[in-house]
């Protein structure tokens, strides 16, 4: 006989209905191909033959032997600090001076939102003819401007791509970080930056010491959505350099795309994979956990 | 209508269409997606139609690459839906399929097409794996000619190269006159395609085969001298920024009379022909240094995966069509490619076409045809080889020669030691 208090209420029995679907979705498609990917790694597999081959942990060993492997590992670290300095900095500077009421206010919310509504490929197109080293737009407007010497072959110089593909990334996802912050400063209340001016703080004192931290839950969310950005960095790179010169502009995105159907070496591809997994956890898990301690935090006040 | 019948009658629908279905449309995938290039496979697929019996196909474009391609055919072969046929790169491309299990080999097709007959023996011998076809060859185009710019060598007064001095002279008269002498590209292939020319000048035909063996090391005399031959007749004459520079973007330079010279893939032809620049007045072509009198190719296939009957059945007949001359022009004239099957009536190519076709006619004559080592080689080995020779291109010193030879012969010794290199 089942105990009366093991049996789910009817509220409980309706959580569990309403659970089921979300927690069938998350199961299939998140938790099993992580597993599925772990399993992999541990085999030598071409991605299509009936038979796989167990090499234990023989991929993960021979990733780690290589200088191609953490040069990838270097290049995601960077696009990390990068993407949570750059695009996310001038977005909140785009933000705080449309926030003073621009004339054409409307038009310029338009003109910086705008790049981030480009499919990735089509951004990736656009900027290969900017970079272009002889004719694009980007050498040509520094000819004209006397600064010729300062013109790069942007997308061919193993010491300049990365930050030639930060450019245009910049270029790009600025307008998302825009959009979040000045939603942000228009949600602050007004008695505080009336208060602050009312006691003869200056502009900057009011962006600093009041509007900027009133945009906490803004930044959470920038800050977040950049770094997740940067260590699944797949398309731009893929579609403007695939990785070269060289493998010098490689991310380990890309590597895995490569070694999976470049190479056929599914298995080391997925080690790759879990090296990333474990690698963005290492780099994002204490910001999320930072963020939830932050959350309750402010929940309690 | 009762339930019973509604659902009798939905599944008799669903039945009759999966069954119309099997019959009349067959999907042909490829990676053909604009141009000349879709317009060429577009012409192949009508004529197929045109003579299959009862079958109908359909071009089915997988936007990007060999690459591409690949990802998509893991997952259809997973799946169990692969395509009816498709087009496949030649040699490792096709033996890393069949060696899976999952390409059907075509004798019977082969037979039928007296494919030992129309195809020389250079383009036999990589579509044949354990001695089995597993392709119809359908798409050739050499990969050891120099394309220039009529106007500039006219200007200049320069004879078109026919050895390294003579081509080391035309350099230096382009880069004197203010031109950039020699284009290239960024990516995998361009530099190693550019590469042959030293490797095969140094190392001879046999040798090129050795190393497709795996019986020549990287870490040779002769590799090394082939390097060296890069470095110092070929590297020098580069452009400024070519690796910066897609092959598109480099044939426009030569379109623009700022580079005199531009060794690429024969469907550069077709591109320049596209832009209003004439085979035979814009540009002209010969052959790179060290390879006069041979051909390499690049080719791609039509294969068939394994299946059911009736797809396979259908596939042949494609196959069939897509082999006769006619199916060969078809796709050759608007791609602006070689036609494999040597019944082609050389009168159907345009200038440079021409030209191409009497350079393979007469290098298959000397069996002195050569395939592109970057799919004879192990797929893992001959992707790096493109990636390292890019890298040396940019950086031809010497610590990177050493580096580059360091981890081509690992790889080297990786495939011998799994046994992966086969002799074609």
């Amino acid at each position: 006989m089942i105990p009366r208090e093991w049996i789910p209420t009817r509220t409980t029995r309706t959580h569990l209905a309403f659970l089921a679907l979300p927690v069938a979705l998350f199961a299939t498609f998140y938790v099993y191909p992580i597993i599925s990917s772990v399993y992999l790694s541990m085999h030598s597999w071409d991605g299509f033959s009936p038979d796989m081959r167990w090499v234990g942990l023989q991929n993960y060993k021979t990733l780690l032997a290589q200088p191609r492997f953490f040069n990838a590992v270097l290049n995601n670290i960077a696009w990390v600090a990068f993407m949570l300095i750059v695009p996310t900095g001038i977005g909140l500077m785009l933000a705080a001076i449309l926030d003073r009421g621009i004339r054409g206010e409307s038009v310029y919310r338009i003109i910086f939102f705008l790049p981030f509504t480009i499919p990735a490929v089509a951004v990736a197109a656009i900027w290969r003819w900017m970079y272009e080293p002889t004719n694009g737009l980007i050498t040509t407007v520094l000819d004209l401007a006397g600064l010729g010497w300062a013109a790069q072959n942007w997308l061919g110089d193993p010491a300049v791509v990365n930050a030639s593909l930060m450019g245009a990334v910049a270029w790009w996802t600025t307008g998302f970080a825009f959009l979040v912050f000045f939603a942000g400063l228009r949600n602050i209340p007004t008695e505080c930056i009336e208060a602050a001016r009312i006691e003869g703080a200056t502009s900057w004192q009011i962006f600093w010491k009041v509007s900027f931290p009133l945009l906490w839950p803004s930044t959470i969310i920038v800050l977040g959505m950049s770094a997740i950005d940067a260590m699944r960095l797949f398309d731009i790179v893929w579609a403007m350099t695939q990785g070269g010169p060289a493998y010098s502009s490689e991310v380990l995105a890309t590597q895995m795309y490569d070694l999976a159907f470049g190479r056929f070496e599914m298995g080391r591809a997925s080690a790759v994979s879990v090296y990333l997994l474990l690698i963005a956890a290492v780099v994002i898990m204490p910001y999320i956990l930072y963020m939830s301690s932050r959350v309750q935090d402010s929940e309690a006040e | 209508m009762s339930k019973s019948t509604f659902l009798g009658a939905m599944a008799l629908t669903a039945l009759l269409g999966s069954s119309a279905y099997a019959q009349d449309n067959f999907e042909v995938w490829h990676y053909y997606a604009a141009g000349s290039e879709l317009a060429g496979m577009n012409a192949l697929i009508d004529y197929s139609n045109s003579q299959a019996k009862d079958a109908k196909f359909t071009g089915v474009v997988v936007p990007g690459n060999v690459v591409e391609l690949r990802r998509q055919l893991q997952t259809a072969f997973l799946g169990g839906r692969p395509p009816a046929a498709y087009q496949s790169s030649m040699a490792f491309e096709l033996k890393a399929f069949v060696d899976g299990g999952r390409l059907h080999p075509i004798p019977d097709v082969w037979e039928q097409i007296k494919g030992d007959e129309i195809f020389p023996a250079g383009v036999q011998r990589v579509v044949k794996i354990g001695g089995q076809p597993y392709g119809v060859p359908f798409d050739l185009s050499l990969i050891n000619n120099v394309f220039y710019n009529v106007k500039l060598f006219k200007e200049l007064g320069l004879e078109v190269p026919t050895d390294w001095d003579s081509f080391a002279k035309a350099c230096s008269a382009l880069s004197k006159a203010g031109y950039q002498p020699l284009g290239n590209a960024g990516g995998t292939f361009w530099s190693l395609y550019n590469f042959y020319s030293p490797l095969v000048s140094i190392v001879g035909e046999e040798g090129y085969y050795k190393i497709a063996r795996g019986e020549l090391g990287f870490d040779s005399p002769e590799f090394s001298k082939a390097l060296d031959l890069y470095r110092d007749k070929m590297i020098p004459c580069y452009a400024k920024n070519w690796s910066g520079k897609t092959w598109t973007q480099t044939a426009d330079d030569v379109v623009n009379g700022s580079t005199g010279m531009f060794m690429m893939g024969a469907w550069v032809a077709a591109y320049f022909e596209q832009a209003g620049f004439k085979g035979g007045e814009g540009f002209d072509l010969f052959q790179a240094p060290g390879t006069v009198g041979k051909s390499v190719f690049q080719m791609d296939v039509l294969a068939v995966p394994a299946g059911p009957e009736a797809t396979i059945a259908a596939a042949n007949q494609f196959l069939v069509a897509a082999a006769s001359p006619e199916g060969q022009a078809a796709f050759a004239v608007p791609k602006g490619s070689l036609a494999p099957n040597v019944k082609v009536d050389a009168s159907v190519y345009n200038y440079a076409g021409a030209k191409l076709a009497k350079q393979f006619s007469d290098a298959s004559a000397k069996d002195a045809v050569l395939p592109n080592l970057f799919f004879l080689l192990p797929t893992a080995l001959g992707t790096e080889l493109g990636n390292q020779i890019q890298r040396f291109a940019i950086d031809p010193s010497d610590a990177t020669k050493a580096e580059v030879i360091s981890t081509l012969e690992g790889l080297r010794q990786e495939a011998l030691a799994n046994k992966a290199f086969i002799a074609w």
